[in-house]
């Protein structure tokens, strides 16, 4: 009895002791991989890593392969117009036949939820540096407006794809706006609403904005200049237009084209005439999402891609002089008729060094051409001149047309086609912003014929968004 | 590593030698029970000297005595028997059936009596074990179980089942039990445990028996007790040996062949250009037939036009090739070899329980097959009368080749055949259609990226080939796992005991995967080497205070423990591509691309007790609690209570029953507790910080994680418990009626939030799961004599699933919706409306609305998939599973089978979908008999769409492919035999048992085409079959 005491005793006390201790025994693990709000906003070198993994997570794979990040948007869009087309049974299919734009799609659910995401990253940068005691009152305006560039870029991708083209109807519903974290869905914008967001993210960027950046894969003032011309050509703000654009390029024609480079496959992102893209490397790689890992018919295989599905339409490929730096066509089957006829070897898929470009400044000075243009009959020769100086470039042949009004505006238009087949969807981004239509030609293997302003170039708001969401509901697509 | 496994081997052979008395006296017998059964195993202790002997297989026992010694019978099941030793030489002993609730049953933390139990606990002894054939030994669960689902998925060996005891009350996190190996939570893969090592598998159902496990208690305990030597006992060493074959225990859709597919494809052409295009049908017919061959890419045919503009093959074509892809990437006859070898005894102050097995199975898939070396040794040491150490320790090493064999990965084979058409051929070919070969004359496998000439250029799945794939890449996984679970027991006076209880387990898992530089995901990067290895320590300390005491009538028992559970995952991981000839370690890689890793940490630290208390053996009641602090949750979230309550009343022991002939057990239970449930939702999921790791090219990266509740705390569920045991007939009818009610009080749930809010979901508590159901047990020993023993037993569940709470109105969750007062296992789909006479196009049904956007019950048809409403269809839970076995013994033969069944679920056949795609895409194929009776001119009257070469979605997501999937499966069939022990009289074999064993042979489904264990959501994945197999073993008793 006395050895049961002694042990009760003993046991008792280490029970108490280990039950003493027990709160600091749960409070020891703590995550490994994770950092505080302190630590991110504390220093600057704490934010450019946010900045960082923003533009990282906008090259990362968010979903499937052709819902991998920001060069879906623009690959998605690639597919919808005349010069390219889209021969794959998978992917970006119900791109090229337009069915994919409804509820039930992966299309608008990613464009939708991906630019959300980065939204609210993106929101969280801004309002985190706002709040700093760390960051000085100017440091705190130049990362807020690093933040507010790409924020402008995120919202200004849900405008164009969810609502009506702004000249159309500003009225139309467009997504919520959110500026602040919540778990609360809010209701929809107007399309003005919208803009006037983005119109004001990304003047504030240009403002506050120096040509510094991390990287090319970085915003600087250009990039956020850059940005803002494509939102005013989209707003037919075309004395805007016209300036950003010529701020995206420094105002310097001759710095922005290396025609000798144009044919080395799109792979390389300190090409001079890149102003913004995203930089990947062997190890910080997503495989399959960029324009080459479709068009590149002619490389060998590379894993996961090329899928080698995207071929050109023989009626586009003909518009190129044969002296054209940009004629880097190759029949691949000699039937005129077969589907595979004619390929391009603009795009190159190489994994060691695959980047791809958001925007060009070539795009720049055709922008501030197309807005000079539409100021009047006064600015006609000054666009005529960026013009014939860009043709002039990818074209030692090339002659200065004659054309005057509305067939100088075909061209510049025709010219754009020309310029950024493959890059970011031109075709459909004319064609919705300037109210035409897409008409299908040559052999492509879905003849569509979409009219100007077709409900087909509005996506429906995702069911997800409206299952989930108690301030939006089914009717939200009854126009769309 | 080995020299350690050496030296304990060696101490265990000097334990081995037993002392001789030379002055004792040799004396013999047979055991028996009352109906003339010899009962092996029965043992004979000589009282007060702690010596003893156990019987053989035939009840024969020799033990050496002096007179005046009194021999202790005693057998699991019978009364014990006291004997003296006289003059006879001879003591042949008959044992009356005991009360079989005298029984001892492991329970948490402790073991009881059977009839002291106030819960619902289900065991499975080794006999049911080892009648099957198991690689994982929860598959045993099986049918053999009331309450529990058990679902193996795929035929990967190696793969452990989907275990799921009285449904699932868990929507996000981890639904499965808690797995407990002899008293300490198991953290390995479960494979690790071979069916050899396994006394019982006992399954805790309700609150009373889980209760002491807390917060991981909620979803059912299975109690995994490993063998033990017993005391005084003989050595006896067991070996077997079992070498079978398997095949797909079930045949899979079969893809159409080559020249089918090129007809099909061609009609989807034609009726393309002429109901799309608006061609006459010839010109459609003649368009279809022109370029069919340049949209293939392919020409399996020895002309260059192989189908004419009437879709017939032209005269003179011959096929060069026609691929059957199935059969290319499945075995059919895959090799299974299993050895084991028990070596079991012990002395006076100790026994011993060495085991080792091996085993090596090859897998439904070609190249897929898994290899296990398992060892246990569980050493029991009394060195005082009051004092008891004990140590287990198993160390298991397995290796698998595990190729994909579920889901939509280019490279899975299931997925592959049903994706890609016949035409399309497995080695490459030039363009007329011979072999391309490399310079020493070998084939080589198509990748179909090969230039733009015909027979070059696959139009869908470039740059992969399955076949090439599964022989030409590596999936190799390596499991390595080690326990040591040491134990001292002190007994301070007989009602007061202590024991302490320390487990170390240390798992390593090692997986390596090579992608080749021909094709594939390495091609283009000259190979891919991706290695992941993850440590997994878990160290488990408890305590125990045991008191146990009868003051007359009244008998109290209570147990204090304190624990503490420390568990530590630690991944790393790397990759590099880029790798010179047949290289494939990452030495030799070009290019490092990736590394990983970091650590992760949970610990659980608790104070446990329970109280039971019986009046007479007869009215038994019984707490639990236990106070649970965790650090997955906040410091002010993370202590949680739980507790039960249970009591029993044994009906037949009132005095109105005690001596009634028929009825010998009547025992009503009940009841209730609340338990918790913490895993299945990461380390920290109420911290919302900055992950780190996305790094943009040298700069640091962070990026705000998923959006998280600090406030997240314990899912709670409480359950009820009602149950009632009987036995008649001399208990040969012996039987349980079960009936539960398990409700989630805190559901853990990951709320969707809108999409536009940036995130997508926020794990919280809240809504409410509630699962009940009915369970019913009955086993029946019909025939039993000396010459004959027929056993039977069935049990049946049934389990209904309803959500009672949830934040939102509805939840679209895959292909299921959750709403209240429905089943998380309800199919929401669009209801296919069978076919348009008139065009050929599919339809689906949508409600019509009216003015104010309301349903006015009506419906629509329409031919626009989204514009289709979503309906409830049916639900994936069956109505009713279970299983019957039996078994027979005449003479030396004896038989066992056991079938399982499931009624009442439904399955989505997605595989079926995709061999319905009717040629939307270029070169995949349907199935074979799939649109025999395809919609082909307008009039037709059909449930089939038209074969169509332009997006459609005919085979979109609808109630088209979801069916009915009842199954019985006649799980295990063994005959065996038993050499007379008169030919054994001279060599010193004790038994030698043979014995033919069947498992899956026969199948019976309502739906075929797909293995009928798919998943508890009754979605398939293109999974492979699991395997049947015949298999001749050897038991060999020394």
């Amino acid at each position: 009895m006395k050895k049961l005491l002694n042990f009760s005793i003993y046991t008792f006390t280490v029970l108490m002791a280990l039950t003493s201790c027990s709160e600091d025994f749960l409070d020891d693990p703590q995550p490994t991989q994770q950092v505080s709000e302190n630590v991110v906003f504390g220093s600057v070198d704490g934010v450019e890593a946010f900045i960082s993994g923003i533009i990282r997570e906008g090259r990362g794979r968010f979903d499937g392969q052709s819902t991998s990040n920001l060069s879906s948007y623009y690959v998605a869009r690639i597919w919808k117009g005349d010069d390219m087309m889209f021969l794959g049974t998978g992917f970006w299919k119900i791109d090229y036949d337009y069915t994919g734009r409804t509820a039930d799609n992966m299309r608008p659910r990613f464009i939708w939820n991906f630019s959300y995401h980065m939204i609210n990253q993106i929101n969280n940068l801004i309002n985190g540096v706002e709040a700093s005691p760390a960051l000085s009152d100017s440091e705190k305006a130049y990362y807020s407006a690093k933040g507010k560039a790409l924020r402008g870029f995120y919202y200004f991708q849900l405008a164009l794809e969810f609502s009506k083209a702004y000249s159309v109807d500003p009225s139309f519903p467009a997504g919520p706006i959110y500026t602040e974290l919540t778990t609360e869905g809010k209701p929809m914008s107007s399309c003005q609403e919208m803009y006037d967001l983005i119109v004001s993210d990304l003047t504030f960027a240009v403002e506050n904005l120096t040509s510094d950046r991390l990287g090319k894969s970085y915003v600087n003032k250009q990039v956020a200049a850059g940005i803002l011309a494509r939102v005013y050509l989209t707003m037919e703000n075309w004395e805007g237009a016209a300036e950003m654009a010529n701020l995206a390029y420094d105002n310097d024609l001759a710095g922005s084209f290396a025609p000798e480079l144009y044919g080395d496959g799109f792979l390389d992102i300190n090409n001079p005439e890149w102003l913004w893209g995203y930089d990947q490397t062997p190890d910080q790689w997503v495989s399959a999402h960029t324009p080459a890992a479709w068009t590149d018919i002619l490389s060998p295989g590379m894993g996961l891609a090329p899928y080698k599905v995207g071929y050109m339409n023989v009626n586009f490929t003909n518009l190129f002089s044969a002296t054209d730096i940009r004629n880097l066509f190759q029949i691949q089957n000699a039937n005129v008729n077969n589907v595979r006829h004619m390929t391009t070897t603009k795009f190159w898929f190489d994994k060691e060094n695959l980047d791809y470009p958001i925007i060009r400044k070539p795009e720049m000075v055709l922008i501030e051409a197309e807005a000079k243009f539409r100021q009047g009959p006064a600015f006609e020769a000054e666009a005529h001149d960026l013009l014939y100086y860009l043709q002039k470039n990818r074209d030692p042949n090339a002659v200065k047309s004659s054309n005057t009004g509305g067939d100088l505006e075909e061209e510049i238009l025709l010219e754009r086609r020309k310029e950024l087949y493959g890059e970011i969807g031109v075709e459909w981004f004319d064609a919705k912003r300037l109210q035409r239509g897409i008409v299908r030609t040559s052999n492509h293997q879905i003849q569509m014929t979409i009219a100007p302003n077709d409900i087909l170039f509005v996506m429906q708001v995702p069911e997800s968004e409206y299952d989930a969401n108690d301030n939006i509901d089914p009717s939200v697509n009854n126009d769309r | 590593m080995r020299g350690k496994i050496t030296i304990v081997l060696l101490s265990f052979g000097l334990l081995l030698t037993q002392l001789v008395n030379a002055q004792e006296r040799t004396i013999s017998g047979v055991v028996k029970d009352v109906d003339g059964v010899p009962l092996p195993g029965a043992s004979i202790v000589v009282q007060g000297k702690g010596t003893g002997v156990q019987t053989d297989f035939d009840g024969i026992y020799t033990i050496d005595v002096v007179v005046g010694d009194v021999l202790e019978f005693s057998y699991v099941g019978m009364q014990k028997q006291s004997i003296t030793v006289g003059s006879s030489n001879r003591i042949d002993v008959v044992l009356q059936h005991g009360n079989e609730l005298d029984e001892v049953v492991v329970v948490a933390y402790g073991s009881q009596t059977k009839k002291s139990l106030v819960g619902s606990i289900s065991s499975l002894g080794a006999e049911t074990i080892e009648g099957q054939q198991l690689t994982s030994v929860t598959q045993a669960l099986q049918g053999t179980v009331s309450g529990v689902n058990v679902i193996t998925s795929g035929g990967q060996p190696g793969a452990n089942p989907t275990v799921r005891i009285r449904g699932v009350s868990s929507i996000n996190a981890n639904a499965g039990p808690l797995y407990v190996v002899d008293g300490v939570p198991f953290n390995g893969n479960l494979n690790a445990i071979s069916p050899d090592q396994i006394e019982s598998m006992n399954v805790l159902k309700d609150a009373s028996s889980t209760a002491l496990y807390g917060s991981r208690g909620a979803n059912g305990v299975i109690l995994i007790t490993t063998k033990r030597g017993k005391f005084n006992s003989n050595l006896q060493v067991t070996a077997t040996a079992v070498t079978g074959f398997s095949s797909p225990a079930v045949e899979l859709h079969e893809a159409e062949g080559a020249e089918d597919y090129l007809r099909h494809f061609w009609e989807a052409r034609r009726n393309t250009f002429q109901y799309i295009d608006g061609q006459s049908a010839e010109q459609a017919g003649q368009n279809a037939a022109n370029g069919i061959i340049d949209e293939l890419g392919y020409n399996p045919y020895n002309v260059v036009q192989p189908i004419d503009g009437n879709g017939n093959i032209v005269a003179g074509a011959q096929l060069l090739w026609d691929t059957d892809w199935k059969d290319a990437l499945m075995n059919r006859s895959a090799l299974r070899n299993e050895y084991s070898l028990g070596i079991q005894g012990g002395g006076d102050s100790y026994s011993y329980f060495v085991s080792l097995n091996y085993l090596d199975q090859e897998g439904a898939m070609r190249n897929s097959d898994f290899q296990r070396v398992s060892t246990r040794v569980n050493i029991d040491s009394k060195l005082k009368d009051w004092l008891t150490f004990g140590l287990n320790t198993a160390i298991t090493t397995s290796r698998s080749n595990n190729p994909t064999q579920s889901g939509n990965a280019m490279g899975n084979p299931i997925g592959w055949a049903y994706n890609v058409a016949s035409i399309y051929p497995i080695y490459r070919r030039d363009p007329t259609g011979a072999y391309v070969l490399d310079a020493v004359g070998n084939r080589l496998y198509d990748y179909g990226d090969n230039g733009t000439e015909v027979n070059g250029s696959r139009p869908l799945n470039g740059n992969y080939n399955a076949v090439g794939m599964l022989f030409d890449d590596k999936n190799i996984d390596k499991n390595t796992n080690i326990i040591t679970n040491g134990f001292m027991d002190i007994r301070f006076t007989d009602f007061l005991s202590f024991k302490t209880n320390i487990s170390y387990e240390n798992f390593l898992f090692d997986g390596y995967a090579y992608s080749n530089p021909f094709g594939g995901f390495g091609e283009g990067l000259g190979g891919r080497v991706i290695q992941n290895r993850n440590i997994t320590t878990t160290l488990n300390i408890n305590n125990n205070l045991r008191f146990s005491k009868t003051f007359g009538d009244h008998t109290v028992n209570a147990n204090v423990i304190f624990e503490t559970y420390k568990y530590k995952t630690d991944p790393m991981g790397a990759t590099g591509t880029d790798f010179l000839g047949d290289i494939s370690v990452l030495n030799g890689a070009a290019t490092p691309t990736n590394v990983s890793g970091y650590i992760g940490e949970e610990r659980l630290t608790s104070y446990l007790g329970r109280v039971g208390y019986n009046y007479k053996n007869k009215y038994f009641i019984e707490g639990s609690f236990r106070r649970d602090g965790s650090t997955k949750f906040a410091s002010d979230q993370r202590w949680g209570n739980f507790f039960s309550i249970g009591g029993s009343w044994v009906i037949s022991d009132e005095n109105l029953l005690k001596d009634n002939p028929t009825i010998d057990l009547l025992k009503l239970r009940a009841s209730y507790g609340e338990l918790g449930n913490n895993s299945g939702f990461g380390l920290f999921p109420y911290l919302q910080g900055y992950t780190t790791g996305v790094s943009n090219l040298e700069n640091k990266g962070v990026l705000l994680g998923s959006v998280t509740d600090p406030r997240l705390t314990w899912e709670t569920t409480a359950i009820t418990d009602i149950g009632l045991d009987f036995g008649f007939l001399n208990n040969r009818l012996q039987g349980t009626i079960g009936y539960f009610n398990k409700e989630s009080i805190d559901l853990i749930y990951a709320k969707p939030l809108p999409g536009s809010t940036g995130n997508l979901s926020i794990t919280t508590n809240i809504g409410s799961i509630r699962n009940y159901g009915w369970e019913f047990e009955l086993n029946a020993d019909i025939i039993r004599s000396d010459k004959l023993i027929w056993l039977a037993g069935i049990n049946l569940s049934q389990v209904n699933n309803e959500i009672t709470e949830l934040t939102q109105e509805s939840v679209i969750r895959g292909n299921k919706r959750l709403e209240e007062g429905r089943s998380i296992f309800d199919f929401y789909m669009r209801e296919w409306a069978g076919v348009d006479p008139e065009d050929g196009y599919g339809m689906w049904f949508y409600d019509i609305l009216d003015a104010e956007g309301k349903p006015t019950g009506e419906r629509g048809t329409t031919k626009t998939f989204a514009d289709a409403g979503r309906y409830y269809a049916g639900s994936s839970l069956p109505d009713i599973t279970g299983g019957f076995k039996t078994s027979l013994q005449l003479g030396n033969f004896d038989f066992h089978t056991l079938f399982i069944f499931s009624f009442g679920g439904k399955v989505y056949d997605s595989n079926y979908a995709q061999l319905s795609a009717g040629y939307k895409g270029i070169g995949s194929p349907n199935g074979v008999g799939i649109g025999t009776d395809r919609w082909q001119k307008p009039g037709d009257i059909t449930d089939v769409p038209l074969y169509l070469f332009a997006s459609n979605q005919f085979n979109g997501q609808s109630t088209r492919f979801l069916f009915d999937n009842d199954y019985i499966r006649m799980r295990a069939i063994t005959l065996g035999y038993t050499l007379p022990k008169t030919i054994l009289n001279d060599i010193f074999i004790n038994d030698v048992r043979f014995y033919l064993r069947g498992d899956n042979l026969f199948t019976w489904q309502s739906h075929k085409g797909i293995d009928p264990e798919q998943s508890l959501e009754g979605v398939t994945d293109n999974r492979s079959p699991q395997l049947k197999t015949i298999s001749l073993g050897v038991n060999l008793k020394f």
